[in-house]
């Protein structure tokens, strides 16, 4: 066998695994977001009618419930992104600077660091519903002893509860980007720290020009892989506000997820997650682009 | 290597022992009707019993009520997973829908007059059944009798009005929030707390032939309100807002709350959970226009694609469920729940006083439509009840919110209806 054939050969098990996983569900997705299959013709799926755009136009109607959930949720989606991303990364990389510090312990400081990340989603997050639970949960009680708050708030209904699991998720997701930074900011060898000392750099200095160009490439990737993870976000909502979080902390996964399963509307639950999609793949585009222009010049 | 060879060959020698017996498999899928692990030994003791009658092996699943509108489809559309199946008797006709639940001749499970016609109703979509009734329930109204009598409070209430004047009393004595707790927009049932309000008020969820909401009438929106009420009163806490039914039952159970309306079903939690709490039940407190209660419970369907063997032992084993002695053990000493056979009735376990609370409540609970859409339409009703409670919770609750979203609700309902 020939090397190109011997890796061919090699790979065939993983990509027909993906096809199988992947591809053939994802164009099954597809199709199924032209037909109307609902709850009387899901046992005979292969008669389901085919209604062209049907199931997309409900999602740029206005005025219909579709429209708005789907929109609302879409809203709320690129807020709690924006807030966890931007507080994560800030958080995440003041952590592994600390951690490129000399310090005695630091080596079970970055295991003790991965806590978070390594708790099991259904777990952490049962916790922090009980963190923000407004009777008993113990938010509250350490506001009210501190004699910030003088009645118990309400975390998880209405405009608070999108911040409340957002805090979760911050929690959740900063010792991945801290360790990832970490990983980079060992790369950076000590002699470029000294050369800037010597040219008169200060510590803003050295960061702006030193660092963080050792970290551009790795920042790229993990914010674009917490676009992603954030605009699917499900277990943190599913698990803090449960399966329907209000108006205000909705979010596409779960609104898709009710059409589709507890409304029995397939067709109209491909359509929404296709729109999805064409909207994240828009985000990393628009990302990417803007990246690429910048690390150009 | 040759005691490999013998212990496989004893392996193998077992199991097609056991394939050529021509012994039958099936599983049974309920909620959790009884505290998971009483549960789990009922149903193989009896799965034991059936299996020494008829052969037949029966694996049992527990499945949580979240989890029915996914698992159900899923077994119907794959034809993989449960054979017979508990469906709640407001989502009979919804699964009955989908063409994936076996045809049921009544006369095969002791005719269609051996049952309780609110169950017997729910089973049917468009005059044929697609399921056995199991059991009934109905909500009523759990007092906590220690808190009550601490307050000075001899007697339940019996209108709802009073409901609100006891709560003052237990408040000034035990704190604010302790009077009730109701469950609030973590719950997926939230329809079923106010549904009783509704009725009671003598409003109604739909018109007669059923293509038209009559829910945002003056009836629901005085329910809305009164519901509101409860917590802008103080006499249930503001936490309500974020509740479950689970976390209102435990609120009244951990003796938190003197008064909670809960199910049958919650008699075998607070037998198991604090044996000790002194509680009462009483009917569903009255309205304006009288008494009024839910009419839930259960059925049991069976799954229609899958080979003769396995709908005929599923089949027999529903005919064992619903055996009179099988039915009563389960709701007498398992679950708590109502049979919803007339004939388990009599045993004189139903005359306790508890029970017939349950069973008179029952005599005029109202059921939902019997519709396939009926999932959707609870759902659009529940996400405006949700809208109510956070706009409370917001701030921005007024005379008018409870009005203008069961409107919307209506608009929705009976854009579902008429599609």
């Amino acid at each position: 066998m020939s090397k190109k054939g011997l890796a061919y050969f090699l790979i065939l098990p993983a990509l027909l695994a993906l096809l199988f996983v992947h591809v053939i569900p994802m164009i099954w997705g597809i199709v199924i977001s032209f037909l109307d299959l609902n709850v009387r013709n899901i046992i005979n799926w292969q008669s389901a009618p085919f209604v062209k755009l049907q199931n997309y136009m409900l999602v740029f109607k206005p005025g219909t419930v579709i429209f708005t959930g789907f929109w609302r949720s879409v809203i709320n989606i690129t807020k709690f992104g924006l807030i966890t991303i931007i507080s994560g990364y800030f958080i995440g990389l003041g952590v592994a600077l600390l951690l490129n510090k000399d310090f005695p312990g630091r080596t079970i400081m970055r295991g003790l660091i991965l806590l978070p990340f390594v708790t099991p989603d259904t777990v952490a997050f049962s916790f922090w519903r009980f963190i923000f639970r407004s009777r008993i949960g113990i938010l509250n009680d350490m506001l009210k002893s501190l004699g910030i708050i003088q009645d118990n708030i309400i975390w998880l209904v209405g405009d608070r509860s999108l911040y409340a699991v957002a805090i979760a998720s911050i929690w959740k997701g900063w010792p991945l980007v801290a360790l990832m930074l970490l990983a980079a900011l060992q790369q950076i060898p000590q002699q470029l720290y000294d050369a800037a000392k010597i040219d008169g750099a200060n510590a803003w200095q050295r960061f702006k020009y030193v660092t963080f160009p050792y970290l551009k490439p790795v920042t790229k990737t993990l914010i674009i892989f917490n676009i992603l993870w954030n605009f699917n976000a499900f277990n943190q909502f599913r698990v803090m506000l449960s399966e329907n979080p209000g108006r205000q902390a909705d979010i596409p996964a779960l609104f898709i997820m009710r059409q589709a399963f507890n409304h029995f509307k397939y067709g109209q639950g491909a359509a929404l997650s296709i729109v999805l999609l064409l909207i994240m793949l828009v985000f990393t585009g628009i990302y990417f682009y803007v990246f690429r222009v910048k690390s150009d010049s | 290597m040759k005691k490999l060879i013998t212990l496989l060959t004893i392996l193998s020698l077992i199991i097609v022992g056991t394939v050529s017996a021509g012994a039958v498999t099936i599983e049974m899928q309920a909620m959790g009707n009884a505290p998971a692990q009483l549960h789990q030994a009922w149903m193989e003791e009896k799965a034991a019993e059936f299996k020494a009658e008829t052969g037949i092996t029966v694996e049992f699943n527990q499945i949580s009520w979240g989890e029915e509108m996914q698992r159900i489809p899923l077994a119907i559309t794959t034809g993989d997973g449960a054979n017979a199946m508990q469906v709640g008797t407001t989502q009979n006709p919804f699964f009955a829908g989908t063409g994936g639940l076996l045809k049921i001749d009544m006369i095969d499970f002791g005719g269609e007059d051996a049952f309780m016609p609110a169950n017997l109703k729910s089973t049917k979509l468009d005059g044929t059944s697609y399921g056995v009734p199991w059991f009934a329930e109905t909500r009523v109204l759990f007092y906590n009798t220690e808190m009550f009598a601490e307050a000075g409070v001899e007697n339940p209430p019996q209108t709802w009005e009073e409901l609100v004047e006891v709560g003052e009393k237990i408040i000034e004595t035990h704190g604010e929030g302790t009077a009730i707790a109701v469950a609030g927009t973590s719950a997926w049932d939230l329809i079923h707390n106010w549904a009783i309000l509704l009725w009671s008020h003598g409003g109604e969820m739909l018109n007669a032939d059923n293509t038209e909401a009559l829910f945002n009438s003056e009836a629901g929106v005085a329910a809305m309100k009164y519901y509101v009420g409860l917590v802008d009163k103080g006499l249930a806490s503001r936490a309500c807002a974020e509740y479950n039914q689970p976390q209102v039952d435990a609120a009244f159970i951990n003796g938190d709350v003197a008064m909670a309306v809960m199910g049958p079903w919650n008699i075998a939690d607070i037998r198991d959970e604090n044996p000790d709490l002194p509680y009462a039940v009483v009917e569903p407190p009255a309205g304006p226009a009288g008494r009024a209660a839910f009419s839930g419970g259960s059925n049991l369907v069976i799954r229609a694609n899958a080979s003769e063997e396995e709908v005929n032992a599923a089949k027999q084993w529903v005919q064992f469920l619903t055996k009179d002695e099988i039915l009563i053990d389960y709701t007498k000493n398992l679950t708590n729940m109502l049979p919803a056979t007339k004939s388990a009735f009599d045993d004189p376990y139903y005359e306790t006083e508890t029970m017939k609370v349950f069973k008179k409540a029952l005599g005029y609970a109202t059921a939902y439509p019997p519709l396939v859409e009926w999932a959707e339409i609870e759902q659009a009703i529940v996400r405006n009840f949700n809208n109510v409670l956070t706009d409370y919770v917001n701030g921005d609750y007024d005379e008018n919110t409870a009005k203008k979203y069961l409107d919307q609700a209506a608009e929705q309902v009976n854009k579902i209806l008429n599609d």
